[in-house]
This record gives structure tokens, C-alpha cells and sequence, in this order.
């Protein structure tokens, strides 16, 4: 038992020493770790969840020795700890010194990812440390390292740190193949294996999000429960959700506004607190929020800071660290700081607009008020009137606990395929025996043998060819081995092995020299040479781009381009919309509510005079029915319609509205979409009445409606680019590789048009589809809201004017067009307005 | 729309074809430029699986104008090959045997690489520069210094890649490959449809023919 043993007595007197005692769930973690099981530690940040792992593998490690723990030096790797966030590292490894040392132990904390310098890596290969914190790209090179196996042969423990951030990406299957071939790897050297163990937030899925990192366990029986076991840290904190109200909420602007208005509100807020983090959905909006903050308060001036993903990262650093040291009064920031260690200085968090999600508002919540019994504290800033029915929604959500999944990432042929090249470059692999194994992960458990066989042939053929002609080289087959013999070859892969999370990027620099930040590419391919925008709070000349990276020389110029990011795109969760639906209902109830006593959010009695409007006007829908307006104006015909389901799944089904309408009769459209609902605009009257409308939102045919509507190529070949690029197609470039190295780029979007073209049954390209599917469309999500729409009463208005819901989906959006013209007839068009 | 489109210049007909060749009446010459032989090859041997039958379809297509026109010349305007000598290339040679009547002259690009004993064995004569017929000239870069002094001819080129963009109503914007004439010279598209675009913008006074799937429409 934990508590007569050496190491626990051990620890707690150590604890005891500096008045610490070990929560519940710590010790509970502790039992299970020396138990060797393995689970899922489920604990908010700044709540010990780091020592509820760390310390659990010290005591085991001194049960094993309790006479000379101490002086026992050079014990091989006996802790991995996987972090997705580079900036963490260093801070975990810290903490972790710092207990070791007050211990008297003699491990050694190594860290390793693309900053480790050459020197370190060479001596942590010639003698590891005792813990190793590492990024999964980073493991992934380990893996690519000769005779890997023999540094994970003493490994007791592989800890996974912010498993729910991984979980739903790329870099979480990167997580679980490693996994698997740690393990493996290990059974077959020694018959043991590590415990894992996973450390996440709350998240709607906590069980899958166990069953994914174990999985690859259950290929290995040994001692332990492979099913593994989830330890609760169960600390409810309090949080307390304020919303900032505008004064009038009739002139408050119904739409399209950043909340600037509200800006000089944050003031009071940020005097009153030690420090506030001020969180934006959008990099370009956060660049605007901090250039207001000064100018409505410029003596805000040198204490207050700015942090988004696009910041150089010696900036973002320093950053960082002055919010640790508690310089700062506040810091505008983006999702780039919702990770990441403590900033105990953090009293106070507001967020910006809608936080489309409840974990995040959660997460950013728990940014403030650390020590665990403290309460944290969160404004809700809204940017437009109606967002304060999301704030009454979210409190709705985080009293009643309803987080969003993070469902993981199934069959990703692309990381596979990086995956198998990478264990061709160290020691090779025997299909037979890695396909059992990989079989067991969860991301490949429905690995088809064929597809496998497909990806096997891709990587040693190269898909298609003509035979004679050919010299195609990649892995190569010797004795029933797969390698990668050509030293070339490993090199470049090596260096495509980290490129699972870069977007698109491209490094903005200044002319004279001194790099400023990262942009993505396609907002720099928009600009003409002398346009100017804003990066890191400076407005910036573009000049040209050269080698990947975008010139631009200093600006005096008021007038700039603010860039909108990826980040900006996501969308409201299924989670929220639901919620955000039943609020409705509330809402509709109040108008008719005088009595008092009848409990409602404050959110919703502000917005009474705008839902009255909406009343009069039209309807305000309830949660089981859907609201449908026709609405004629100068500008054409409008058709509004709120689903709440989110800007993508309101994106696509406008897309197949659209396309079911004009089967009826030839009409083209043109869209407009934000997270609560979604309008088509055409020249004449649209056709949608108590006739037909269920009929239009059936789910039947979706899938071939999908397929004949949306423009998926495009999307797909947007798609592409990340997947080709994990998958080996695109070759980005070597140092000491000029010229030659040219002459292996090709782009994306003409290896899409090309494998379209030649190779359509291309494993890759199916992969791209599917993303789109899966993300782009949410298609599963699509079903649902088809599904709930025939259970719910449609209601069709005829408002004269433009109503309060329907004026936001009309101002926030961009506009796509689907038509049943014929494609002649169309470019015809086109023509006429010759792209200048 | 059609899959063939004539053009006049100094009283000359040049034919345009969809499969990004263009055919010079009077002296039997199909011209073609940027055919990058041997590009699948190139990506391949570094281990990027590209399909290879999209080369195949290139020499196919190529072979097909040639019929078509009854062409008695061919001139390519540079960038006949792509990189190193590889495998690829001897299905060019062997496909090239196959015509031997046939006249081939490369106006030598920055991919044209090979040694000259390649050419030669090929049975294709090479000009470092620029090719002088009749009334024509043809090089390969038109931004080159040198090529820019000499206008006294009309020049056909190649190198740029040409594509124009066609934008409709939204955020509509479909890019295709096109024959781009100048007041001066002319650029014709890459043959190979490994090969992307690079956006021209025609001026006043200037003419674009983009090749549509199967169609060469006039733009401008």
C-alpha cells in the first residue's frame, strides 16, 4: 500500500517540511502508479496535476531503492513526459529540479524538442536523463534515431501533459503511435512495459480520451488493468461569469463591431486587478484591442502587453515572463495563452466576444484566481447585442457542467505513412508485426488490411508507374525489412518530421533586418507590394517575398490592413448552440413574464427591448422550432434561417439549400452565414413556403447533395495542402540544397490537380475529402440538426424590415455563390468582370 | 467555343490548341513550350510519388498535335527537360525515334541542363539564345536583358507559365492556363501539366486566349 511505504513517507515528510499536504486525488494517482496501472489524471491547471504523475514515478522509483535512492546516478530514462507546448517545457522542468534537488535525488531532467542544441542531444544519447520532457515531434525523431529501443528499455513511465489539447489533432496520433512503439518496442526487449498515463482538463469525453492513449497497452498484457482508470481531482472552482452590459442596448450595434465600443468599460477592470489577461477570438482583432486600450488610456502604456501565435516567440517570451514576475497590468492575447503554466499574477480574465465554445470560456476562466480554493473570474465582453444571449447561455452550460468532446482523429493515412518512413530511416520494420501493432491504436483500429497494403505500396512504388521508366526511391524492402537506405532521403525526412502543426506560415521580416513574426501565407498573397498592415501592434509597408518570407520596411500610415487569421474561423459548438436554443425559449417566455421571482439570466432581461423588436417584427424561435424569415429588400430577395448550429455546418447547408431550391426552378444565390443562422440573397422571389420546407431540410440524399452542392473540391485541395505535406508530397527545402531543390517544388493545389487527375483512388486525396467531411462541413453534425429540424415546428415570417437576428448574418459574413447556370454560361459571366 | 482558335500575326496564321500548342501555318511548325520531360521522374527518384502516367499522357498529347497538324517542325521555346538525366528520358529518346522526319529545334532554357552529347544523340538541334525563322524569333524568357533589346521581330517565349484569373461574383476565382500576346511577343503556356501558373495581367491593347478544359477562349 501507498502509505507504508518508504517512498510516500519519504515524500510527505518532504511535504510536511514546507507545510504542503497532498491532495486526495494526488495520493489516489500515487496508489494506481505504483500499482503500475495506468489512467487518465483529469485535473484544471494550477492544481498540482504536474506532482499527481511526477511524484507518483519518484515514489516508485525509491520504494525500488529506498537504501540508495539518493546517490543512484545513471538509471536511463525512466520518465517521458510528453508536452505539446515547447514553451512549457522548461517551466515543468524546473518544478521538477527543484523537487528532485530538495529530495537529494540524483536525476537528471533533460529536455528535448527543436530547441535542444546538438551538444545536448549527443549527451542525452550517450547517457539519458531520468526524465526526458519532449514534444511529440521531437519523439517522433527519437524514433528515427538508430537503436532507439534501447533508450526506452528502462522506461517505467510515459505521462501525456495536456492530453486534451492533442487529443482532437494530428499531433495526438502522433502521441499514440509512439506510444504503441515504446511499448512494444520494450515487451519485446525485456517483457515489460511503461504505465501511461494522461493529464487533462474536463472535457466531454473523458473516458475516450482514456481509451485513445491506452490503447496501444492492450497489445501487451502484463500486470495492471489495461482498461486503466481516471482519477477526478473533483475541485469544483467557483466561477463567477459577469457580463459588461452597454448602456443602451438599442444602440448598442446589432452587428459586425468589435466591442470597441465597450473598450473604455475594461479600464476600471484593469486598474482594479493585479493583473488581466484580456482574451480575443482573433489575432488581427487583438492587434486592434491593444492599439484602443492605449489610446483610450495611454497611460497603460509600457504595462501593458500584447501575445498572440504570431508574435515573434523572443517577444512572446518575454511576455511570459514579466507576467510571471507580475510587471504587467494587463496582456491582449489569443488562444496563444490558453495553454501553458500558471501566471500566478492572473486576478482577473475577460474575454471578447463569443468563446463559440464552454471548455475554452472554462479554460480562460480558470486563467485567474490560482490557488485552488480561490474564485476565478471572468467578464464577457459581448461584440455585438446578441452575444449576451450566449453569455446567459454559457453560464446556463458551466452550471449545469456540460463541456464539449474532443473526439480523436480516425485513420489519418498521412501521419501513418510519416510514421512507417520514419521507422524505415532507424531500424526498418517488419509489415506483419507493425501492422498488429498498429492495428491496436485507436486512431487505426479500423485499418483495413487492403488500405494498408495500399500505403505499404505507396511508400516502396510510389502509386502509379511505368515500370522500365521508373526510379521512383523511397523505403525499400530487404529480407522482409523496410528501410530507408539513402542517407538523402532520411535527411530530408527527418527535417518533415516537425511540420505536422506549422500552417502555411510565412516569417515577416524587415527589410534593414530583424524578424517580427509569423503571417499566414494566404493573407500575404493577397497584398500588393506597398500595402500596409498591422503585425505586433506595428503597421508594416509590405515590400516583397522572398524565400518564404514576406519583406516590409516601417509604416506612418493611420490606415492598415488588419489580417485575419485561421483562428477566427472556428466555429460555435453543437454544445452551445443547444444551450444558446434553450436560452431562447427563456427569452421568448420573459415577454410575457411581468411577476417577479421568476429566476432569469440579467443577460436576457438587457436584451428585452431587442427581443421585443425581434418579436414584433417576426419571432423569436423556441428551442424546438426553427425560424425561417423572408425578407425583400433593395438588395433582392433574403431567406434567413437560424439553425444556431454553428458558421461551418450554416455554411454548407445554405450550400445545399440552395442547390435543392434550384431544382425546383433555375435561381442563383448568393450566401451570407455567421454561428447563429445563415441567409440566401437572390434577384427573385425564393421558393421556400409551408409546402415544401420540411421536405427541403430532409435528411435524405445529404450525402449525394453534399457532393453536388458544396464546391468539396475546393475545399478538399485546401485540405490538401496540410495533408500532403505530413505526408512527404511536398518538399519544402533544405539548407545547402539551392538550386536543385527547385526543382522538387511543386505546389499543393498542383499536386491536387494532378493526382485528381491520374491517381484519383490517391489514399491522400481521400484523406483531404474526408477532413472536409469530418471538419469543414461537420457533417455528422449536419445530420443531427436535419434530424432535428423534421422533430421541430418550422415557423416562416414575412418581417417588412430587417429584423435584430437577421441583421448580424447579414453584416459578419462573406458571401459565397452556388448556381444552377451552366458552367459555360457562367465563365461567359465571368468574363465580363475580368479579374483587374 | 472551340478547341481551336486562329490568331493573326504579321499576316501569319497561328492556330492555338486546347492541349497548349500552337501550330504556324505557312512553315508546318508546331510550337510548344515548357515541357519539362522527366519532372514525374525527378520528383520520384527524391521519393515524392507523383503519378507517372501524367507523363505519359504529356508525350501522348504531344504526339497527337503533331498527327493532328501534320507538322513538319517542331520548336520548343525552352525548358524541354526538367532536371538530371533520369529513366524518363529515354522513353522521350525512344518516342522521339518514332519521328524521326520530324525537324526538332530547343531554344535552350534554365532547365535545359543536359550535356550536349544528349541533344545530340536525341537529334535535336539546340540554340543557346534564340531561333531566328522567317519573320519570327523564338527564346524562351522574355524578361531576359538580352531578348528585351531585340525587338525588331516578333517573339515567342516561354518560361512565365502564363494563367489569368477569371473572378466572378463572392470570392469566385478560377485560374487557367493562356497564350498571352503583347503588343511585341507573345508567351505561350507550359505544355506539361505538371506545372502551375503564374498570373498575368493583360493591358490595354493586349490579348489573352485561356485554355478552358477543352476549349481556347479569347479574353480581351
Amino acid at each position: 500500500m501507498l502509505k507504508d511505504s518508504t517512498g510516500y513517507k519519504i515524500v510527505l515528510e518532504w511535504l510536511g517540511n514546507k507545510d504542503f499536504h497532498p491532495f486526495a486525488f494526488q495520493q489516489e494517482a500515487w496508489q494506481h502508479i505504483l500499482n503500475q496501472e495506468s489512467g487518465l489524471v483529469n485535473a484544471p491547471t494550477g492544481c498540482g496535476k504536474t506532482f499527481s504523475v511526477f511524484i507518483g514515478a519518484i515514489i516508485h522509483f525509491i520504494n525500488a531503492h529506498p537504501k540508495d535512492y539518493q546517490t543512484k546516478k545513471k538509471n536511463g530514462l525512466q520518465l517521458l513526459w510528453i508536452t505539446p507546448l515547447r514553451a512549457l517545457a522548461k517551466d515543468i522542468g524546473r518544478a521538477m529540479e527543484e523537487v528532485l534537488g530538495e529530495l537529494g535525488m540524483a536525476w537528471k531532467v533533460g529536455i528535448r524538442n527543436g530547441d535542444t542544441s546538438v551538444t545536448e542531444r549527443t549527451k542525452q544519447k550517450s547517457q539519458m536523463p531520468e526524465v526526458l520532457i519532449i514534444t511529440p515531434e521531437s519523439l517522433h525523431l527519437l524514433l528515427a534515431q538508430k537503436g532507439y529501443a534501447d533508450t526506452f528499455r528502462s522506461l517505467k513511465m510515459i505521462a501525456v501533459d495536456e492530453w486534451h489539447e492533442l487529443i482532437g489533432s494530428k499531433r495526438g496520433v502522433q502521441v499514440e503511435l509512439a506510444v504503441s512503439r515504446i511499448v512494444n518496442s520494450q515487451w519485446s526487449m525485456v517483457n515489460k512495459k511503461p504505465s501511461v498515463w494522461g493529464i487533462s482538463a474536463t472535457i466531454g469525453n473523458l473516458d475516450e480520451a482514456k481509451e485513445v492513449l491506452l490503447s496501444p497497452l492492450s497489445s501487451r498484457r502484463g500486470a495492471g488493468g489495461e482498461a486503466g482508470v481516471i482519477v477526478k481531482a473533483n475541485m469544483n472552482k467557483r466561477i463567477e461569469v459577469a457580463s459588461i452590459f452597454p448602456d443602451e442596448i438599442e444602440k448598442y450595434p446589432w452587428a459586425g463591431h468589435l466591442g470597441i465600443k465597450l473598450a473604455h468599460k475594461l479600464i476600471p477592470i484593469i486598474e482594479k486587478s493585479r493583473t488581466t489577461l484580456i482574451f480575443i477570438n482573433t489575432r488581427g482583432m487583438s492587434e486592434t484591442w491593444y492599439q484602443t486600450l492605449l489610446d483610450i488610456q495611454p497611460g497603460l502604456a509600457g504595462s501593458i502587453a500584447l501575445h498572440h501565435g504570431s508574435i515573434d516567440r523572443e517577444l512572446r517570451t518575454w511576455v511570459e515572463e514579466n507576467l510571471h514576475a507580475g510587471n504587467l497590468k494587463a496582456v491582449v492575447c489569443t488562444a496563444s495563452l490558453d495553454l501553458g503554466v500558471d501566471f500566478r499574477p492572473v486576478e482577473t480574465v475577460v474575454q471578447v466576444g463569443s468563446p463559440k465554445g464552454v471548455a475554452r470560456f472554462l479554460q480562460r476562466a480558470g486563467r485567474s484566481g490560482h490557488s485552488p480554493d480561490a474564485t476565478s473570474k471572468i467578464y464577457f465582453l459581448p461584440t455585438h447585442s446578441l452575444e449576451l444571449a450566449e453569455a446567459a447561455a454559457l453560464k446556463k452550460a458551466i452550471a449545469q457542467n456540460i463541456i464539449e468532446s474532443r473526439p480523436s482523429m480516425l485513420l489519418c493515412y498521412d501521419v501513418l505513412i510519416q510514421y512507417l518512413n520514419t521507422l524505415a530511416i532507424s531500424d526498418g520494420f517488419i509489415p506483419e508485426q507493425l501492422f498488429k501493432e498498429i492495428k491496436n491504436t485507436y486512431c487505426y483500429k479500423d485499418l483495413l488490411q487492403t488500405e494498408w497494403e495500399q500505403v505499404l505500396h505507396f511508400i516502396t512504388e510510389g502509386g502509379n508507374a511505368l515500370q522500365q521508366y521508373d526510379e521512383y526511391k523511397k523505403t525499400e524492402i530487404e529480407d522482409g525489412v523496410y528501410k530507408i537506405k539513402s542517407r538523402k532521403l532520411a535527411m530530408r525526412h527527418r527535417m518533415h518530421i516537425g511540420t505536422i502543426v506549422s500552417e502555411s506560415m510565412m516569417k515577416v521580416k524587415f527589410i534593414s533586418g530583424g524578424y517580427i513574426g509569423v503571417i499566414e501565407e494566404w493573407f500575404i498573397s493577397r497584398l500588393q507590394p506597398g500595402d500596409v498592415f498591422t503585425l505586433a501592434g506595428r503597421n508594416l509597408e509590405f515590400a516583397m517575398i522572398k524565400e518564404m518570407t514576406a519583406f516590409v520596411r516601417k509604416s506612418n500610415k493611420k490606415k492598415s490592413i488588419v489580417p485575419s487569421w485561421q483562428g477566427g474561423r472556428m466555429p460555435l459548438s453543437a454544445n452551445l448552440g443547444k444551450i444558446l436554443r434553450q436560452t431562447l425559449d427563456e427569452a421568448a417566455a420573459l415577454k410575457s413574464l411581468s411577476s417577479p421571482g421568476v429566476e432569469t439570466a440579467t443577460e436576457l432581461e438587457v436584451l428585452k427591448p431587442l427581443f421585443d423588436l425581434q418579436q414584433k417584427l417576426s419571432h423569436v424561435p423556441k428551442a424546438n422550432e426553427l425560424l425561417i424569415e423572408h425578407i425583400e429588400t433593395k438588395d433582392g430577395f433574403h431567406l434567413f434561417v437560424y439553425p444556431f448550429e454553428g458558421r461551418l455546418v450554416h455554411e454548407a447547408m445554405a450550400a445545399i439549400l440552395a442547390y435543392r431550391i434550384s431544382r425546383i426552378t433555375p435561381i442563383t444565390f448568393s450566401f451570407a452565414m455567421n454561428d447563429y443562422g445563415f441567409e440566401l440573397l437572390s434577384d427573385q422571389p425564393i421558393p421556400v413556403d409551408d409546402s415544401n420546407v420540411y421536405e427541403l431540410f430532409s435528411p435524405d440524399n445529404l450525402l449525394t447533395d453534399i457532393q453536388r452542392s458544396v464546391n468539396a473540391t475546393e475545399m478538399a485541395r485546401r485540405k490538401f495542402r496540410d495533408v500532403a505535406v505530413v505526408g512527404g508530397l511536398i518538399f519544402q527545402g533544405m539548407p545547402g540544397e539551392k538550386k536543385k531543390a527547385r526543382h522538387l517544388q511543386a505546389s499543393a493545389s498542383l499536386l491536387f490537380n494532378v493526382f485528381s487527375e491520374y491517381e484519383p483512388g490517391n489514399m491522400l486525396l481521400r484523406q483531404s475529402y474526408q477532413e472536409v467531411m469530418d471538419q469543414q462541413m461537420e457533417e455528422l453534425r449536419l445530420r443531427d440538426m436535419l434530424h432535428r429540424i423534421q422533430q421541430s415546428k418550422i415557423i416562416i415570417t414575412f418581417p417588412q424590415q430587417l429584423t435584430p437576428f437577421c441583421f448580424p448574418v447579414k453584416v459578419d459574413s462573406m458571401r459565397e455563390d452556388l448556381s444552377s447556370e451552366r458552367l459555360e454560361d457562367r465563365v461567359r459571366k465571368m468574363q465580363l468582370q475580368l479579374e483587374k | 467555343m472551340a478547341a481551336y482558335l486562329s490568331h493573326m500575326i504579321d499576316q501569319e496564321h497561328l492556330v492555338m490548341s486546347a492541349e497548349r500548342t500552337m501550330f504556324w501555318e505557312n512553315e508546318l511548325t508546331l510550337i510548344v513550350a515548357d515541357v519539362h520531360v522527366g519532372k514525374t521522374g525527378h520528383f520520384r527518384k527524391a521519393g515524392i510519388g507523383v503519378p507517372q502516367n501524367m507523363y505519359k499522357d504529356d508525350l501522348h498529347r504531344l504526339l497527337a498535335q503533331i498527327l493532328f497538324f501534320k507538322a513538319e517542325r517542331l520548336v520548343i521555346v525552352g525548358d524541354l527537360t526538367h532536371s538530371l538525366v533520369n529513366r524518363e528520358m529515354d522513353l522521350f529518346r525512344k518516342w522521339r525515334k518514332d519521328f524521326s522526319s520530324l525537324d526538332v529545334h530547343l531554344v535552350k532554357g534554365n532547365h535545359d541542363i543536359l550535356d550536349d552529347k544528349w541533344y545530340s544523340e536525341a537529334d535535336i538541334a539546340v540554340s543557346k539564345e534564340k531561333l531566328l525563322l522567317k519573320n519570327f524569333l523564338f527564346v524562351h524568357d522574355i524578361l531576359k536583358k538580352e531578348v528585351k533589346a531585340d525587338k525588331r521581330q516578333y517573339i515567342f517565349s516561354g518560361h512565365l507559365h502564363p494563367g489569368i484569373s477569371l473572378r466572378g461574383r463572392g470570392r469566385q476565382s478560377l485560374r487557367f492556363p493562356c497564350f498571352y500576346f503583347a503588343k511585341k511577343y507573345c508567351v505561350l503556356p507550359a505544355f506539361s501539366r505538371f506545372t502551375g501558373t503564374y498570373k498575368v495581367e493583360p493591358q490595354e491593347g493586349e490579348k489573352a486566349f485561356a485554355v478552358i478544359e477543352k476549349d481556347v477562349v479569347p479574353l480581351y
